[in-house]
């Protein structure tokens, strides 16, 4: 990844980077622990959302943050800046 | 007593300059070869070695420093490769001429190009020609000799010319061995002190090294360093052997021959990939093949005459290259193998394989495939083709995650768990838009995000970052898209304050409207954590270890923006990715600023870096915070001249709470922590007085 994404183009030997085909990873295996969040507590404020390092926390329909466990590497940046405390960082299941 | 561990090459490195008693060593990270000076730093934090030991700015300057040493008769040595060995290209040209016996290691790897971090000769191409003695070298054990030898070799007055120790990247530069370190006594005895004959100082000489020639002389000292290397020669193999008396190692000088005596055909080869090659030889052996290796030690001098003998004897050579001539079809030592036989009355054929360019491993099978075609062209007197490229196909990647929303940096990237730059390059998108450029100098981000950005991500040469942007800059004016594209780099504090200050100080000045954002996580994290002008007084970094002698980096960082304030830009300002607001406002500012091309904007950002800092991931925005708080990183602006300090909290709070949450300043001691107490109250009143003249008296 990184530097090394390319595509062979039309010009003989000429790598070019195309931005319509960029993406990252599935990087969730990274992950220790997993945010789990409070939906009671949780005041919609998207802090967690704006400071994820990821980009992996998205709104859902109700206005509330939803994280992207396939992207989450489980930094836990969104449970320390949330203002009510409602992420806790959470040993996953199975 | 001599003793054995097991260690990378990069370390044997190391002990082999510790054990030289090398009195100057000049740093600059690159790599693979980053933990070969932190190593050194180790041993000289610990008080194993006495040295002055200098974090040069960039590696022409690092070069530099090696050579001034030397020119003032102290033993000196440095290590670089690729990007950072082509960059000192102008002073590896001077020190041959004036005669600085230094050692370089340059742990192989591609010189971009495209680029690559493994290994292969095209960064150390380039500069074979120069007049210094270029040495291969196979193992770890052979890296830590070598150094030994190649001071010895260099500092004889009948040499008296700078090498380079050349250890494959990663091959070597990372991988244990099992290597034997003499002990000092016995390398005492056979490398004495070095006595340099014209030292630049005054009060022993009234001689030094000249720097010029007239003309006609020019091609007479040419000739006169040919013979130098034919000289060299002759030395190279009498160390050899009286290090072999010493030590028990011999490594045969300017090439080494394996099963050479009754062979048919040769393979020729350097570096780490000669013991692939042998084991490839063996296996035709056992099938009753007669395939000889000859393992090139040294490119320059080269080896011509060796190389004759064993044309006289063999019916094809095949020479195994880890570099490419461009425009000439073939590889670099199989040019210098083909030229030193073109004077023989009867010459065998001479084929070459081209393989293992950008790192790529070459294994034993390609050996043996390679090893047999040579001695089908020894058997029928033809090469079916005089030079072949080995070619692979890559391995299959998973390919990236696409995802239906555009973003302007998708998830998944590469970076570390709770890394601060995307959240500042993700802030940065979103008030920029999709027609922005990002010129990048080599950085993490741009390894990790660069192929995870929806925008133009133009990785840039180091020194010349900015100078790529005044380039794009004045080819959007010309065209009439200036008002069209935002530009602006997105540079660590390595590629702003140290090795591209100097760009983008020429840019300031001419007042290029475009952005400098720095992402200023306080070191050179890309390569592991080494000390930059930008690292705070006190901290810890890889080539800073706080030891028996050392207590972290002893100096404060450079005041950036006061650089850049003297240049009378349109704006200026410092921003914290725990302040969104106040940054996406000064990322608004800088646009509009640039937009109207009124001049250059520079934005200068922290980003506490949870690996290199040593703190909890989850904390960077908290220790972002702190460092407002406590007022080590006031966040202002100067706009027009006029600065301003945009947070200024009623009470700043104590720096110990800032502090107690890295890693890096785990080793303070009360006083430590009094001084930078006192530093950050000092910095943050300037700042307050400043703020007090109105608009800053120069502009």
């Amino acid at each position: 990844m990184g530097l090394f994404t390319y595509s062979e183009d039309v010009i003989k030997g000429f790598a070019v980077s195309d931005r319509t085909k960029r993406g990252g990873q599935y990087v969730g295996a990274w992950r220790v622990l997993a945010p789990e969040i409070d939906y009671e507590r949780c005041t919609g404020c998207m802090l967690c959302a704006i400071y994820c390092p990821e980009a992996a926390i998205v709104a859902n329909e109700a206005g509330k943050p939803q994280v992207d466990l396939r992207f989450c590497k489980g930094c836990g940046v969104c449970s320390n800046e949330c203002p009510v405390k409602a992420i806790e960082m959470v040993k996953e299941e199975g | 007593m001599s003793e054995f561990d097991v260690m990378p090459g990069n370390k044997a490195v190391a002990h082999g300059v510790r054990l030289s008693r090398v009195e100057v060593i000049p740093i600059y990270p690159i790599t693979p070869q980053t933990t070969i000076v932190e190593y050194l730093g180790e041993f000289i934090a610990n008080g194993q070695l006495k040295a002055e030991y200098i974090q040069a700015e960039g590696e022409h300057t690092c070069l530099g420093i090696a050579v001034g040493a030397s020119l003032a008769g102290a033993r000196a040595f440095t290590a670089t490769c690729s990007q950072g060995l082509a960059y000192m290209h102008e002073v590896v040209a001077q020190a041959p001429s004036y005669r600085t016996p230094l050692v370089m290691a340059v742990a192989n790897r591609t010189l971009g190009w495209y680029w690559s971090l493994g290994p292969d000769y095209s960064d150390i191409m380039p500069e074979l020609n120069l007049g210094w003695l270029v040495n291969f070298a196979e193992s770890n054990q052979e890296c830590l000799d070598m150094v030994i030898q190649l001071y010895r070799i260099s500092e004889d007055w009948r040499v008296l010319l700078p090498s380079m120790l050349s250890l494959d990247g990663f091959y070597l530069s990372y991988s244990y061995e099992r290597v034997n370190i003499p002990d000092q006594e016995t390398v005492d005895d056979f490398l004495p002190p070095y006595r340099a004959p014209y030292p630049v100082d005054p009060t022993i000489s009234d001689k030094w090294p000249a720097a010029g020639l007239p003309p006609a002389l020019h091609t007479t000292y040419r000739r006169l360093f040919e013979e130098l290397m034919e000289d060299a020669k002759k030395v190279i193999y009498a160390v050899d052997e009286e290090f072999g008396e010493i030590f028990g190692r011999r490594y045969g000088g300017l090439i080494e021959e394996y099963r050479c005596d009754d062979a048919e055909a040769v393979l020729v080869t350097m570096g780490s990939m000669t013991t692939a090659a042998r084991r490839a030889v063996d296996r035709l052996r056992e099938e009753g093949e007669k395939l000889g290796l000859v393992k090139l030690r040294f490119l320059r001098p080269f080896p011509s005459s060796e190389l004759r003998r064993i044309a006289e004897r063999v019916r094809a050579i095949g020479v195994v290259d880890r570099m490419v001539l461009h425009g000439t079809g073939g590889g670099g030592a199989f040019a210098d193998v083909r030229s030193a036989l073109y004077s023989l009355d009867e010459r065998p054929p001479v084929i070459n394989f081209i393989t293992g360019m950008g790192g790529e491993d070459i294994p034993i099978e390609d050996f043996v495939a390679m090893g047999r075609r040579t001695l089908k062209a020894a058997s029928t007197g033809r090469p079916e083709r005089e030079v072949e490229f080995i070619e692979h196909k890559p391995e299959a990647a998973p390919p990236p995650v696409q995802l239906e929303e555009v973003m302007p940096i998708y998830p998944g990237s590469d970076g570390c768990a709770g890394c601060g730059s995307s959240i500042i390059i993700r802030h940065l998108l979103k008030v920029l838009g999709p027609n922005t450029v990002i010129v990048n100098p080599p950085s993490c981000a741009g390894v990790n995000f660069g192929g995870v950005v929806t925008v133009p991500w133009v990785l840039a040469n180091y020194a010349a970052a900015a100078g790529y942007e005044t380039g794009l800059y004045r080819a959007y004016r010309i065209k009439g898209k200036a008002d069209k594209i935002y530009l602006t780099s997105f540079s660590g504090d390595g590629g702003t304050v140290d090795i591209g200050l100097q760009a983008i100080s020429g840019a300031a000045e001419r007042n290029e409207s475009f952005i400098w954002v720095c992402y200023d996580n306080e070191a050179y994290m890309n390569t592991g954590i080494q000390r930059s002008g930008s690292t705070p007084l006190f901290a810890n970094t890889t080539s800073t270890p706080a030891g028996k002698v050392w207590a972290g980096k002893p100096e404060k960082s450079k005041n950036m923006i006061l650089i850049m304030a003297a240049h009378r830009i349109p704006y200026i300002a410092t921003a914290s990715l725990a302040y969104l607001p106040d940054l996406e406002r000064k990322i608004k500012k800088a646009a509009e600023v640039t937009r109207a091309g009124k001049g250059m904007a520079y934005i200068h950002i922290q980003q506490p870096c949870a690996t290199g800092w040593y703190f909890p991931p989850e904390k960077t925005v908290e220790v972002a915070r702190l460092a407002v708080q406590t007022g080590v990183w006031p966040l202002l602006e100067i706009e027009d001249g006029v600065l301003k300090v945009n947070i200024k909290p009623r009470e700043l709070k104590p720096i110990e709470e800032y502090l107690k949450l890295q890693g890096r300043f785990r080793h303070l001691t009360k006083e430590q922590i009094d001084t930078i107490q006192a530093e950050v109250k000092k910095d943050y009143e300037s700042w307050l007085t400043l703020e007090k003249m109105g608009k800053l008296p120069w502009y």
